[in-house]
């Protein structure tokens, strides 16, 4: 019977770094992450973990530092927070295209200004058009899953893909839950080691990154994009072998929570969703038809599945953890790509957005209260009023 | 946990034209100016390095004149890096080769790690990388290929352009004559000033190749970070005959507008120093950029050049921050 200890989301992160048996770390302080990167520096330190632990000059530098280890075969580990990660922005792209599978773990931070250590999707979410893999855990366990999953994922000859894994600063980082770890020999099984393909070597010399012509450029951005259509299939799969090995079910792309006969239905990413569920399962006790819809990757965005999820559905309420300012419904980022998804059905649901929990603030029960009782409106009017509710304003 | 054993070649010091190995790293097909500085300087330090070796090459001409249309001209492995984090990528690639060999993946030599920065790539945006490699220790030469401008994106000033230069962010005009008005960093200085575990830093010109080759050699040899500031005229930036390269290196040596020293251990040597110094229009007369500067701005060059050659002949043994011998 495997262990079932508590450990924080940052400490969950670390044992999935551990277990992957990542050999380059990459790291530079910034908060709420940091505590990742100095339970692998013990770890490193006291010999279990034998990897070379790099202190980057600053999140720049970071990526920098794993791309060349990932160019020369290792598999590179580094993460950040915040302005950490837009200050990385450069990388992203030279990262993505160049096919190196290393691993960014996030714990969010909203972005500056002004210094703010609570949580926001934002940072992270800015990220989403370089070529990444991303997506969201909702507890310190599924965050040491997502660790195993994206390896497994990214390195998978049909991506060579980096990921990003990310969790809600504060919330899941730093709040202890109940975590079992897997054991050495599930984790080989799971996961094999990297492969690179051309590795910087010496016996077989390669040159990574000459410089193009524009006409050559279109053909590899093609090439990018339709590695996006293969990548869903990959998913399905490691999710399933994950639940065959480890015994922890997820559904690949969408956690779909008492969604089936939902009239009304939130849709949402992250730590909050911990509160939805609790919500969901008051308000249907007091006669609501509501469910939840936790998303759990962003790239690939999951279009048909969500489709499919909530498509029956009269009213989805986005719970949104992030902003775009100026947007096209000038509130958050998640609230276009659904619309999206929902737009070609011969039935569309009506869609609104909350922008909540931004800041690090709690999103309280009665928030979601107060969310049914908006989107039982839109189903009873027949109509969206607004598409952006500021909570607690 | 002990030094980490390295196992890297060690590669012989060159002692005439005739022990010169022919392989060529850095093969023809190139796209680079006639006449250009930097290329002549890849050949020279592929050669010494060998077929052992892995370069890493931030943006600038000799990123994008070398590998033109999905081309390279590299016998050996290069990665691209962007021009802010040379230094970095090459930490990364070193400690991937260090954990391969611990686990027993790679058992050839510890590869030659060899970055090709220009001057805004190791000195201005690229200095952060470039520092934060030299502080950590990882085994990697550092090669900044001087051509004191930013040449690739058309020449605009970088921290490495001489006083008085014409460039396109520089245009000397009614109310700024001299054009650049600022006076370069000191790069060697800036790396041994600061960075306790640099092992070996030196000077030198593409008009000195023996030198050069063997400066790199000497420093590949180190097992720590190491770094050349290599003088690499450029016809195009700074108006001169392309047929002149050489010739503008040798004469920015004796006019003293480029000292040749090595610092090894905490001790400076210098080599190639005139006996008499030439004045400092001798070089710049030949030189398109300096052609608009008037007997006043000359001075002021003279002027800095002198304060630089005091330090020549009178050598002061600087200490290192940490003597170099006890680190492992």
């Amino acid at each position: 019977m495997a262990k079932e200890s508590m450990m924080t989301g940052c400490r969950a992160a670390a044992e999935g770094a551990k277990a992957a048996e990542v050999e380059v770390i990459c790291s530079y302080p910034i908060r709420p992450y940091t505590a990742i990167m100095m339970e692998l520096a013990k770890m490193v330190a006291d010999g279990e973990l034998n990897a070379e632990f790099i202190h980057g000059e600053g999140e720049h530098a970071q990526v920098s530092v794993v791309l060349g280890a990932s160019a020369a075969g290792a598999r590179a580990y580094t993460g950040s927070s915040g302005v950490g990660v837009t200050y990385a922005m450069e990388l992203y792209s030279p990262m993505a295209g160049g096919r190196y599978p290393v691993q960014m773990t996030i714990a969010d931070r909203t972005l500056d200004p002004p210094g703010d250590f609570g949580s926001e999707h934002t940072d992270a979410m800015s990220t989403r058009d370089q070529g990444w893999l991303l997506g969201w855990a909702c507890s310190p366990q599924e965050v040491y899953d997502n660790t195993l999953m994206s390896y497994r994922i990214g390195e998978d000859h049909r991506v060579m893909l980096p990921q990003m894994v990310c969790q809600d600063g504060y919330f899941i980082s730093h709040i202890p839950d109940k975590v079992i770890l897997g054991e050495m020999s599930q984790v080989k099984e799971f996961l094999p080691p990297y492969r690179p393909i051309h590795p910087l070597s010496l016996t077989n010399p390669v040159s990574h990154g000459p410089q193009i012509r524009p006409d050559q450029g279109a053909p590899m951005d093609a090439m990018r994009a339709q590695t996006f259509l293969a990548i869903p299939k990959v998913i399905e799969e490691a999710t399933a072998d994950f639940a065959r090995i480890f015994g922890r079910k997820y559904d690949p792309f969408v956690e779909q929570y008492k969604l089936a006969d939902a009239e009304i239905a939130f849709f949402i990413m992250g730590a909050h969703s911990n509160t939805a569920r609790a919500a969901v399962d008051r308000l249907r006790k007091e006669g609501v038809k509501v469910g939840m819809a936790r998303l759990r990757w962003v790239r690939p965005w999951p279009t048909h599945q969500l489709a499919e999820a909530l498509g029956h559905v009269k009213a989805v309420g986005v719970v949104e953890t992030s902003t775009s300012y100026g947007g096209a419904m000038r509130g958050g980022n998640l609230v276009h790509e659904l619309r999206a998804s929902l737009y070609d059905l011969d039935t569309r649901p009506l869609v609104t957005s909350f922008m909540g929990g931004l800041g690090g603030e709690t999103i309280w029960p009665a928030d979601f209260n107060y969310m049914a009782g908006i989107l039982s409106g839109m189903v009873k009017e027949k109509r969206t009023d607004r598409y952006v509710y500021w909570l607690g304003m | 946990m002990p030094a980490f054993d390295y196992k890297f070649q060690q590669l012989e010091r060159l002692k005439s034209f005739k022990s010169v190995p022919e392989d060529e790293q850095y093969l023809p097909g190139h796209r680079t100016c006639a006449g250009c500085g930097p290329a002549l300087n890849y050949r020279l330090v592929a050669k010494a390095a060998g077929k052992d070796t892995i370069f890493i090459g931030p943006t600038g001409c000799m990123y994008v004149a070398n590998a033109s249309y999905l081309c390279t001209p590299y016998a050996v492995s290069w990665i691209h890096a962007q021009i802010t984090n040379a230094g970095a990528v090459a930490s990364g690639i070193e400690a991937a080769f260090k954990i391969a060999m611990r686990k027993g993946r790679h058992t050839g030599p510890f590869p030659n790690i060899i970055v090709m920065a220009g001057d805004g790539g190791s000195v201005d945006i690229g200095l952060q990388a470039m520092s934060g490699m030299m502080y950590r220790g990882h085994k990697v030469l550092f090669i900044c290929y001087d051509n004191e401008s930013y040449a690739n994106t058309g020449i605009q000033v970088s921290p490495m352009t001489p006083y008085g230069a014409a460039t396109t962010f520089t245009p000397p005009g009614k109310e700024i004559p001299e054009g650049n008005a600022l006076f370069p960093k000191n790069a060697p200085q800036l790396v041994i000033g600061g960075h306790p575990a640099v092992k070996y830093v030196a000077t030198t010109t593409i008009a000195h190749p023996l030198d050069l080759m063997n400066k790199v050699r000497k420093a590949l040899s180190k097992p720590g970070p190491t770094f050349l500031h290599i003088l690499c005229p450029c016809p195009k930036g700074w108006l001169f005959d392309e047929k002149m390269t050489p010739d503008m290196a040798k004469l920015a040596v004796e006019t003293g507008m480029w000292s040749m020293y090595e610092w090894e251990d905490g001790v400076y040597k210098y080599t190639n120093v005139p006996k008499k110094y030439k004045p400092v229009g001798d070089y710049m007369k030949p030189q398109g950029r300096f052609a608009h500067l008037k007997p006043e701005h000359i001075a002021k060059m003279q002027a800095f050049v002198d304060e630089k050659i005091k330090q020549v002949q009178r050598p002061i043994p600087v200490a290192a921050a940490v003597p170099t011998k006890q680190l492992a």
